[in-house]
């Protein structure tokens, strides 16, 4: 019974506009944020190149001399970046607080604001603005040296004076410290890192990592659409009634309709990391490396395959419980909370849903942090196995006493 | 296994509301028409019947099964709720494969049935036909053919013919007889019309209560004799109402044709009329709300 209902279960899914939009907005998603950006940090590094991307540190020097540059730029402009819900907002400060963070930086680096200014004018002049490439080259290199002297807590205090003018989410924050900061590469740490791409993740597997990063923050929010559409289909149709006499149990009737939808929200997920792969396995041969052709097929099943589980089977369970579409909205603050929560793009698991991982290559340190993003995607498939648990418990509940705990609550304290 | 229905002292709470009062029936092979205003507790009594609302107290077997024992229940039932839909994109065909798989066909005998129920109940041309796009007519009918198919011991039909034209009636109440050989189904209806076409049992339901259980003869003895027809001016209808139980009225200009219940001669010039069931049931409704009045 289980695989008859199954197929006829995909089938239904197959008629569902809500599904062929779930395929085009991920599909729209994925190609408006992958680009050729993939094969640029994969080329062999060659000695004296100039350039050679950035890597992530915590060394308090380089923050202290990254931190200092950064706020100096964004002084001389008057502009500053803050991510205060997530979301980019763009602060100016009035004479009065400009003049506080001028001080802030004179304090940190010992320098009157003008001999920093024309510093900052003198090491702008020596690349040339007129490609992107120039512009990120002479960012990355921009530093500020702090006054000698001056200890990491002192820095910290100051930059934490600077955040509270600045105001809530700025790069100057606790948090943000915490991060670390990027700084350039020399040759030989891009040429371990190129090593790494071809010896550990065959390239392939760095671009996988990749696009588990753009298609994890979409599959947070998606599948919420596919599970509340299907369980409120019985409600809508009025065959709620019929369905709950019949034979099938609830673990067969609801695990063939969660199946059903796990697989074809995944099947797109499936294809398109097949066809995007296409073009770095041919880039790894270039390279001289055989590239590892299942990296897609193993870090989509890792990396989001627990994701849209635990996404799907949480909101059968709400809206089995409910019978209405909150789950849309609880599920969707969840998600946006969860893409804003973590501390950086790359890393720091933890538990967040959206796990981030946006660079291609900082192989060695994906490889680090490996068993934090085993034990977080294990949580969220254990997570997704109980939510689907509770999910059969309601429905039964629903089917044996006519109607839902959510709904007999409500009724009586509306009475 | 004996094919009975055992209803022992049945109750059901909402709450502090009261749906179903101490409910006692013996409901045997055949049609079984169960009658009743809205709001008279006939759904909530079919729903606690096919396991989809829990008693609250007393027992209830099927064919010797407890309706507590769900899986088993619906095994044997075959249920025609009242306001029955399936998804609309689905075909005639394809509603009815989707619930013979919930009901635990395998594809053979699926591929075999379906076709043969759609036949039966006249919607085998229309096996395409979308949901969405049936008549209520057709719909009741798919609604029959998904609970025939897996040909269960009772068949429990709730407000069936709600809604639907005459001949789609007589239609439907025929299809109806013609299941009832050798089973039991249960027919939920507030329209007596139909109990009276199609049922040789019945009881009536009010306020979560049965006023009556027995046969649709012994119903009518109640109110033989009691049955009287006359000529009123229409100017005199409104007082005749108010006295009398009147059970119908046909206006011919400035005078009108009544039937009157009532225990004796209503009025000079009221001739006695054979009753039919509408009758006896105004009857035993009216006696209720007179009682009621009086306590």
């Amino acid at each position: 019974m289980f695989g008859a209902l199954f197929w006829k279960e995909c089938k239904q899914v197959l008629k569902s506009m809500v599904y062929y939009l779930y395929v085009a907005v991920f599909v729209l998603f994925l190609s408006s944020q992958l680009g050729s950006e993939m094969t640029s940090n994969m080329e062999k590094p060659e000695p004296g190149q100039g350039y050679y991307g950035t890597t992530a540190t915590h060394d308090t020097a380089a923050v202290m001399e990254s931190k200092l540059a950064s706020l100096v730029s964004e002084t001389q402009w008057n502009s500053y970046a803050t991510y205060p819900m997530g979301f980019i907002r763009r602060v100016t400060l009035n004479e009065t607080e400009l003049a506080g963070i001028k001080e802030i930086i004179e304090e940190c680096t010992g320098k009157s604001w003008e001999e920093l200014v024309q510093e900052e004018e003198e090491h702008f002049g020596q690349y040339g603005q007129d490609t992107v490439e120039q512009a990120i080259q002479a960012q990355a290199s921009y530093e500020v040296s702090p006054r000698e002297g001056l200890t990491y807590e002192e820095f910290c205090e100051n930059m934490e004076k600077a955040s509270k003018i600045i105001g809530a989410g700025s790069a100057y924050s606790k948090e943000s410290l915490g991060r670390g900061v990027s700084v350039p590469m020399t040759y030989e740490q891009a040429a371990a890192e190129f090593d790494a791409i071809c010896s550990k993740d065959r390239v392939t597997g760095a671009t996988a990592r990749l696009f588990c990063d753009y298609a994890g923050i979409i599959l947070a929010v998606l599948p919420i659409f596919l599970g509340v559409t299907r369980c409120l289909r019985d409600k809508r149709a009025k065959a709620a009634q019929v369905v709950y006499a019949h034979e099938a149990s609830a673990v067969q009737i609801l695990g063939s309709r969660y199946l059903a939808n796990l697989c074809m929200a995944f099947l797109p997920v499936l294809v398109t990391s097949f066809v995007m792969q296409m073009p770095y396995q041919y880039h790894a041969r270039t390279l001289g490396v055989t590239p590892d052709a299942l990296a897609f097929l193993k870090y989509t099943c890792m990396w989001l395959l627990p994701e849209v589980m635990a996404v799907l089977a949480i909101s059968f369970f709400i809206t089995e419980l409910t019978e209405n579409a909150i789950s849309i909205f609880l599920q969707v603050f969840w998600a946006i909370g969860s893409l804003f929560s973590a501390s950086g793009l790359r890393g720091d698991f933890g538990l967040h849903l959206v796990c981030r991982w946006n660079t291609v290559g900082s192989t060695e340190a994906f490889w680090g942090q490996r068993a934090e993003l085993f034990l977080n995607r294990g949580c969220y498939a254990a997570l997704a196995v109980l939510a689907f648990a509770v999910a059969v418990l309601c429905y039964g509940k629903k089917r044996r006493e006519g109607e839902t705990i959510y709904g007999r609550l409500f009724r009586r304290k509306g009475k | 296994m004996e094919t009975k229905i055992e209803i022992k002292d049945l109750s059901k709470n909402f709450g502090k509301k009261q749906a179903l009062r101490h409910v006692d029936l013996e409901i045997g092979q055949g049609m079984f028409g169960l009658l009743g205003p809205n709001g008279a507790g006939k759904t909530t009594l079919m729903k606690v019947l096919v396991a989809l609302t829990k008693k609250t107290s007393g027992e209830v077997t099927l064919c010797g099964v407890p309706v507590s024992q769900c899986s088993q229940i619906r095994k044997i039932v075959g249920y025609l709720p009242q306001d029955f839909s399936m998804y609309g994109n689905m075909g005639a065909y394809e509603a009815l494969d989707y619930l013979a798989v919930l009901s635990g066909m395998g594809k053979k005998e699926r591929a075999k049935k379906v076709p043969l129920m759609l036949e039966k109940v006249n919607l085998g041309d229309q096996h395409k036909t979308k949901v969405r796009a049936m008549s209520g007519g057709m719909k009741r009918r798919l609604g029959i053919a998904q609970a025939i198919i897996h040909d269960p011991k009772v068949i429990v039909v709730d407000e069936p013919t709600a809604g639907l034209d005459p001949e789609e009636r007589v239609r439907f109440r025929n299809l109806l007889c013609e299941i009832a050989k050798d089973r039991i189904v249960i027919l939920s209806t507030h329209i007596v019309g139909d109990i009276e076409a199609t049922c040789e049992n019945i009881a009536v339901l009010n306020l979560g209560e049965i006023l009556f259980h027995g046969t649709v003869s012994q119903l009518l003895e109640s109110v033989r004799g009691k049955a009287y027809t006359m000529e009123i001016s229409t100017m005199e209808l409104p007082m005749v109402q108010e006295q009398f139980l009147v059970t119908g009225i046909l206006t011919n200009g400035s005078t009108a044709s009544i039937k009157i219940i009532a225990d004796g001669l209503p009025m000079e010039g009221a001739k006695p009329a054979s009753p039919d069931v509408e009758d006896a049931y105004m009857y035993l409704m009216g006696q209720l709300s007179a009682s009621r009045g009086r306590e």
